[in-house]
């Protein structure tokens, strides 16, 4: 499971997710307000909090439709790194 | 780009503050608007006078359009943004210098600044999304415009390069940000375009069909020149509209019809609009409508105090709104 940043910064750019909702995996992060500019502004956040670069096929659209995918990213990024 | 030059005025304009602007579209699917055309008095009633208008009874209509830009999510569109600059004008007081629109904005600002009336302005909005239909089921079918940001200009000047030495067809249609750009293109560039994009960090976001913006569509603005702006008589704009093309002061009914014509056939620049409006004096920007990015970018942001007026904002309860321009819903 994600660690509590990532669950901080990805409920920051959801406007319809309320505080006492939980934050599911397969929650679809679309219906709950993250759109285009929220894609970017949390794809750069992403990055400086956890000092990775998205490319290639991680820079799909795809990558920001779920909290589970994207933390699959994140963390295989994470790991190649260290 | 000569030979569309927008008719500016040569008088000196007075020192702006306030610059009221209204969005670019968005696909408005039914639940988007639906609500607020409704619920809110001012929308009821420009939806009444658009019902009139139309012949027909619009939201039934715009129900089952679905998510896109059908006349009917352009009429909503339309009565949104021009319900929520009324609201704004009206609840919150404000006084604006200059007016503008992001690309279908524009024919808002046109209507807001008293060029064309009302229902003129529904009617404008309908025999162009007629023609423009008609126009794009026969030519450029193949064409597409895809958005992509975190992209330098530089970066994508290269992959643009490439594509031409290719042979591949490409044009830029709107310059949103420092980064951020809409490209027109044939579909079959689409895939390798947007891996050439990912390769360099930046994050290719939505394709729009019809396409919009380029040099291209000589033919559809000629079209639009001889069948539909001959059915309209412009009035000289009340207020000034900086044109988002280029940011130049429109304030002359030739001028109004020119940056309808030129909004074909030239792309959105963002940056300039902005430029010109700071240039006057704008300091402060409200953004009246559903807006999903030119309000929300960095060159605006970071250039002006920025309040979004929309439907959330104008459906709350009066004791909240000074706290709701203060902080954007």
């Amino acid at each position: 499971m994600w660690d509590e940043q990532f669950e901080t910064l990805v409920r920051s750019h959801l406007p319809f997710l309320e505080a006492d909702e939980e934050l599911v995996g397969d929650l679809n992060l679309r219906e709950f307000g993250l759109d285009s500019l929220g894609v970017v502004d949390l794809l750069v956040s992403l990055e400086e909090t956890y000092g990775v670069r998205l490319l290639d096929e991680d820079l799909k659209m795809d990558t920001f439709a779920a909290p589970l995918v994207l933390w699959a990213t994140l963390f295989r990024l994470i790991n190649s790194t260290t | 780009m000569s030979g569309n030059a927008i008719t500016t005025s040569t008088a000196s304009v007075k020192p702006s503050e306030l610059a009221l602007v209204f969005p670019g579209m968005s696909p408005s699917g039914y639940p988007d608007l639906a609500k607020f055309i409704m619920v809110s008095p001012r929308a009821r009633r420009l939806r009444e006078a658009a019902d009139r208008v139309l012949g027909y009874p619009l939201m039934d209509k715009y129900r089952t359009a679905g998510e896109g830009y059908s006349e009917f999510s352009q009429v909503a569109f339309l009565i949104s943004c021009f319900a929520l600059a009324e609201w704004a004008q009206e609840e919150l007081g404000i006084e604006p210098d200059l007016c503008s629109g992001a690309s279908f904005g524009e024919k808002v600002a046109i209507a807001y600044a008293g060029s064309l009336s009302f229902s003129d302005a529904v009617r404008l909005t309908v025999q162009l999304a007629r023609c423009e239909e008609a126009y794009f089921s026969l030519e450029y079918r193949d064409v597409i415009t895809q958005s992509v940001a975190r992209t330098p200009e530089q970066s994508l000047r290269e992959i643009l390069a490439d594509m031409a030495a290719k042979g591949e067809w490409y044009d830029i249609s709107c310059f949103v940000d420092e980064d951020f750009f809409m490209v027109s293109m044939r579909e079959q560039s689409l895939e390798r375009f947007n891996a050439a994009v990912r390769a360099t960090g930046g994050i290719p976001l939505h394709v729009m069909r019809p396409p919009m913006h380029s040099s291209a569509f000589s033919a559809l603005r000629q079209r639009i020149a001889d069948s539909v702006l001959t059915n309209f008589r412009f009035a000289d704009p009340r207020l000034p509209i900086v044109a988002d093309q280029d940011g130049a002061v429109v304030d002359t009914a030739e001028g109004v019809q020119s940056l309808l014509l030129n909004s074909i056939v030239r792309p959105v620049n963002w940056p300039d609009t902005l430029r010109s409006m700071r240039e006057r004096g704008v300091t402060k920007i409200y953004i009246a409508g559903p807006d999903a990015l030119f309000g929300r970018v960095g060159c605006t942001t970071r250039n002006f105090d920025v309040v979004t007026v929309n439907q959330r904002m104008a459906l709350r309860p009066k004791r909240s709104l000074r706290y709701a321009e203060r902080k954007p819903l």
